[in-house]
């Protein structure tokens, strides 16, 4: 469970003139069941539209996307995700947060109640229950996301820049936090960044991904075995990688900064 | 902690540097820091209080003019004892408060569903926007002479040129706190598996609240504002009934002293209103 399959995905959108924008273009991915994917490309390269049909919340122009073996129908607690700005429920507490969803689902108390305290617990929250989210931190307030997604038991959990708005160490203490509750929960996690190092540290394979319109370039493998400690992001073996997916980011901006420059050559011509 | 407190407290922390530069302890948030700000606002009624004894006693300005404090008193006592144009004081006060309270209650009540089916839907929008957005710049006072022409003089027209003045601003409060739910609240009820029924009352809904007390709280004072203009021109009760009859015969006190409490009940319904805001949406402006 949770395999995932984009097959030959292009997204357009409507632009100003009347034309359209091709954000994705022939994406192919497939996912494993119980792998962590991380994506990484430079801002709009379209990393949040892929994660947005992944989710369900729009759907491909052409190509399809499946789910075991499925077509995507719609967005569902199957896939939770993870986002980047603020998406917790301001007028909950922290539990009403994370029982939100199973409450609304009809999900019975006696069920979704211990499974709600057990994965706040899991992500270090147990003195803050009766908290609003306006009286944590940003790390804490990413946690309880982390807990509302996967008190669902998603079969896949998307992440979008989940970590981008903390401070050095709190990411770092949330990307282990990361791989420590994959190792109970297992599902499928895609993970969107912009962070060389967090991608690597956290993947299992990591895709990189090309701007306007957007295309997966290149696949790297990620050989270190999970668990993994943080202090393997010094090993040559990491560097090494992290130096061949900045070689490919970086080709990437030069050809999209020629591209820009032709077409505005061609323009003034 | 107060907001005046928490403002004496940055207050403070902009002059710290100076002190410790001068060699002095930090300083202690203390009872005075606390209370200097209301001790303030205290002392600056006090004084409008005492210029006008002074002036109205030394200068013996005509009660029609400036009526002392003491006759104010007076005719205040004789209010409460006589009532005016021979009904009880109450009978004034409440006379107002239940046209206010009927004609507020009965707009925002119309007012809040329909403004959230405005944000909601598009094509309502569409359809009411237009007319909605001419309305709204026209002083509610201005439809008096229409109101009685089709409804007379009696409590029907009162009613409705409240009913009316409360409605224009909750709908478009309503209408602006559905539009601007953030994008991502809903995206995140939508993956919590919410069907489009729970995702309007348990995200939506909440998520416009704000701006919806904001109407309610324009809707309030301009409400209480338009009793007083109605009853200005027709009325046998009401505070406005009182300033407009003692008006008309010079009567400064009584004049006064029903602006008065018109002044303290608009400020018990701000008081009240802020204080069911500050309960129900405690997390608001809280990022």
């Amino acid at each position: 469970m949770g395999k995932i399959w984009v097959d030959g995905v292009s997204k357009l959108f409507p632009d100003r003139s009347g034309g359209a924008v091709r954000a994705l273009d022939e994406v192919h991915l497939s996912i494993e069941e119980g792998e962590i994917v991380c994506l990484v490309g430079p801002s709009g390269c379209g990393k949040s539209t892929l994660l947005n049909l992944l989710a369900g919340f729009d759907v491909p122009s052409t190509g399809r996307i499946l789910m075991d073996d499925a077509v995507l129908a719609g967005a569902g607690p199957d896939r939770s995700v993870v986002f980047q700005s603020p998406s917790l429920f301001p007028w909950m507490t922290v539990l009403e947060n994370v029982t939100f969803g199973p409450r609304k689902r009809g999900v019975p108390r006696d069920e979704y109640d211990p499974e709600s305290h057990r994965m706040l617990r899991a992500v270090g929250l147990s003195n803050f229950f009766h908290h609003y989210p306006y009286e944590l931190s940003g790390g804490m307030r990413q946690r309880v996301q982390i807990a509302r997604a996967l008190v669902n038991r998603p079969q896949v959990l998307l992440m979008d820049e989940p970590f981008a708005a903390l401070d050095f160490q709190n990411r770092l203490a949330m990307q282990e936090l990361l791989l420590q509750l994959w190792e109970q929960v297992r599902s499928t996690i895609f993970f969107i960044t912009h962070d060389v190092e967090e991608a690597i540290f956290l993947g299992d394979r990591v895709h990189v991904m090309t701007a306007s319109p957007g295309r997966i370039k290149a696949t790297i493998e990620v050989p270190f075995a999970k668990p993994r400690a943080i202090e393997v992001v010094t090993t040559p073996g990491f560097v090494e990688l992290k130096e061949q997916v900045l070689r490919l980011i970086r080709d990437e901006f030069a050809r999209s900064d020629r591209a820009a420059a032709e077409r505005q050559a061609g323009r003034m011509a | 902690m107060s907001d005046a407190a928490s403002r004496a407290g940055q207050h403070r922390a902009a002059a710290a540097p100076l002190k410790t530069h001068a060699g002095a302890a930090p300083a202690v948030p203390g009872r005075w820091d606390r209370l200097r700000y209301p001790a303030i606002s205290v002392l600056s009624v006090t004084t409008l209080l005492t210029l006008w004894a002074v002036i109205a006693n030394v200068f013996h300005t005509s009660p029609m003019v400036l009526p002392s404090p003491q006759v104010m008193v007076e005719h205040l006592r004789d209010m409460l004892a006589e009532g005016y144009a021979g009904k009880p004081l109450w009978d004034h006060i409440l006379a107002s408060l239940l046209r206010t309270l009927i004609g507020f209650f009965l707009g925002i009540g119309v007012a809040i569903p329909i403004g959230l089916w405005i944000g909601y839907s598009r094509t309502m929008n569409a359809v009411c926007m237009p007319i909605l957005g001419f309305i709204r710049p026209i002083p509610p006072i201005a439809f008096i002479p229409l109101v009685i022409l089709y409804f007379g003089i009696g409590e029907v027209s009162k009613i409705l040129l409240i009913f009316a003045a409360s409605f224009n601003f909750t709908v478009l409060a309503s209408a602006a706190g559905m539009r601007s739910v953030p994008e991502q609240l809903i995206r995140a009820g939508i993956n919590l598996g919410l069907s489009k029924r729970q995702l309007f009352t348990s995200v939506m809904l909440p998520a416009a609240m704000p701006q919806i007390f904001t109407g309610i709280k324009t809707s309030i004072a301009v409400s209480w504002a338009v009793v007083v203009a109605a009853e200005l021109i027709a009325a046998q009760a009401g505070l406005g009934f009182i300033i407009e009859d003692a008006g008309t015969f010079f009567r400064t006190p009584e004049v006064l002293i029903g602006v008065g409490i018109i002044g303290a009940i608009g400020l018990l319904f701000e008081i009240i209103v802020t204080m069911i805001e500050r309960r129900v949406l405690h997390w608001q402006g809280k990022a």
